[in-house]
């Protein structure tokens, strides 16, 4: 089993096989299930994804049952039809995705968590947001998902994906990284280029919290996966572009974990801190949930 | 002073081992420690008990006392209990669901520390007229759990990793035969432990793989004899 981003690097050279291989062999392997069986599951996961974002945009679009999000996929594409958006078409469409997916999650839809359900759009975000551009094919977008799940597995056993232990950065910024690797590996960049993408995206958001407004995974969370989209999108451009982290990929996971651990427990999902205590977050929680809560 | 993470504070092996634990599990929202896995320590309750209760105790700790509410963890937990998977779009109505059957629920936001050491905790108590089971069992993060403590017709036990098969019987000698079960389907056997308590043997083997539906159907037919719990 794949322990580090270094292993991943060297056994794709070694054997010169695509990541996405990798994750393949290591899954058939350790579940003793078939290459059918391990690619129709995955591609169920792509289904559950593509059904999400799809539902996003439907209509007005769809809105929580506290009505604090909802609805601002739709707003995007309307945005992006206008075709003036600053940051690109490419960029735009992933984050209408990104959103649009943890909207639907906040709705209490069926969502894929990629790692967790709070950061369930940044995977997605990315890849659909790439797919017209580098035209992807759906083997491809499966080869995607496997490739983002071998990082993901890295991160998760050496450090952590949830958000009460390690805050926000265990979630959106794993997110965020394993989708950049994967975008990397997708627009044909090298199992380096990938790793050093991984690698900016995590460093980029060490030391985010996680801190749920009423401890619901609506605010801050629908928004930070836009920006762990755009995030991700933005460290795959810079590896592919030849620029390199100068951190190592599992070092970065390493200090992630240890920032974690070196944060209080206000600031790892219990609501007790970060925006959730701002007035106006305080004010929401007790229209919501009471104030005796 | 921040210092490098020691290896007492920090698990070397491998917890996540399949990727579909970081690119899944499919789940109705919002949250994939505090719902799906929550879910996923009611169904273990569910797999103990085997059956609707009359009356459940729910405790939580720490990150569950405090954002429960609006993570919808309540009716998570129950819709594990009545034994619905993540992605069953009764999950939300599990509360509603369950209060038509009649089962009596209660949530507790205990103040104090997590007795698993850990910020995802919940304790659950199933009982009717007759017997109980009690769970307690922690979110790691993606909808994967881990079963910190079980107690089950008077035994009391640390599962370890899922998942696990446990046989409570009378009978002497039974592990020959269940061992026996294991071997004819290729069951590796990763674990196992022994338990003697008031006239009655528990034997816990934990597997190298999900159970098939052969073996656990030859496990069934051993009837009465035996009380054969799956947990997974």
């Amino acid at each position: 089993m794949y322990m580090s981003i270094e292993e991943i690097v060297n056994a794709a050279n070694d054997n010169q096989k695509p990541i996405y291989e990798l994750a393949i062999s290591q899954e058939m392997e350790q579940t003793k299930c078939s290459y059918e069986e391990v690619w129709s599951k995955m591609e169920a996961n792509l289904v559950t994804m593509e059904n999400a974002v799809n539902r996003s945009v439907e209509g007005d679009g769809v809105f929580s049952p506290t009505g604090l999000t909802g609805g601002d996929a739709v707003k995007i594409k309307n945005y992006r039809e206008r075709g003036k958006s600053l940051s690109g078409d490419t960029m735009m469409f992933g984050v209408q995705n990104a959103i649009g997916t943890n909207e639907v999650n906040a709705s209490m839809g069926v969502i894929c968590a990629t790692p967790t359900a709070g950061a369930s759009g940044t995977v997605p975000g990315v890849l659909f947001g790439i797919k017209n551009t580098l035209e992807l094919s759906r083997e491809d977008m499966i080869h995607f998902l496997f490739t983002s799940a071998l990082f993901g597995m890295v991160v998760a056993n050496n450090a952590s994906i949830s958000g009460a232990i390690g805050g926000c950065q265990a979630e959106i910024g794993s997110a965020s990284a394993m989708a950049a690797a994967a975008a990397v590996e997708a627009a044909g960049g090298t199992p380096e280029q990938s790793s050093h993408a991984f690698s900016t995206a995590l460093q980029n958001l060490l030391g985010l919290v996680c801190d749920p407004v009423g401890g619901l995974v609506e605010i801050p969370c629908v928004k930070r996966n836009a920006v762990g989209t755009a995030n991700a999108l933005v460290a795959a451009d810079l590896a592919l572009a030849g620029v390199e982290n100068l951190i190592p990929a599992d070092e970065v996971i390493e200090s992630m974990y240890r920032v974690g651990r070196r944060m209080p427990a206000e600031l790892r999902e219990t609501g007790l801190g970060g925006v959730a205590t701002t007035p106006t977050g305080i004010a929401i929680r007790n229209k919501i949930l009471g104030t005796d809560s | 002073m921040e210092t490098n993470a020691t290896t007492s504070e920090k698990a070397k092996e491998a917890s996540y081992k399949s990727c579909f634990e970081v690119i899944g599990p499919i789940m109705v929202g919002p949250s994939s420690s505090h719902t799906a896995g929550a879910l996923s320590i009611g169904l273990i309750a569910h797999q103990l008990f085997k059956g609707v209760p009359k009356k459940v105790v729910v405790k939580y700790y720490e990150s569950f006392a405090e954002t429960h509410k609006g993570h919808g963890t309540d009716f998570a937990i129950i819709g594990g209990v009545l034994g619905f998977a993540t992605d069953d779009s009764r999950v939300p109505d599990a509360l509603k669901i369950s209060e038509s059957k009649g089962i009596d629920i209660t949530f507790i936001e205990e103040p104090g520390e997590s007795p698993a050491g850990h910020p995802n905790t919940a304790e659950i108590y199933l009982g009717d007229d007759n017997r109980s089971a009690r769970v307690v069992g922690i979110s790691v993060g993606g909808g994967l759990i881990k079963v910190k403590h079980i107690e089950v017709e008077g035994f009391q036990l640390d599962p370890g990793e899922m998942p696990v098969v446990l046989a409570i019987t009378k009978e002497d000698n039974f592990e020959i035969e269940l061992r026996r079960i294991f071997k004819a389907y290729e069951v590796r056997i990763n674990d196992f432990n022994e338990f003697y308590k008031e006239g009655k043997y528990l034997y816990q083997f934990n597997l190298n793989s999900q159970l098939t539906h052969d073996a656990h159907e030859e496990l069934v037919s051993l009837g009465d004899m035996v009380n054969i719990i799956v947990l997974n």
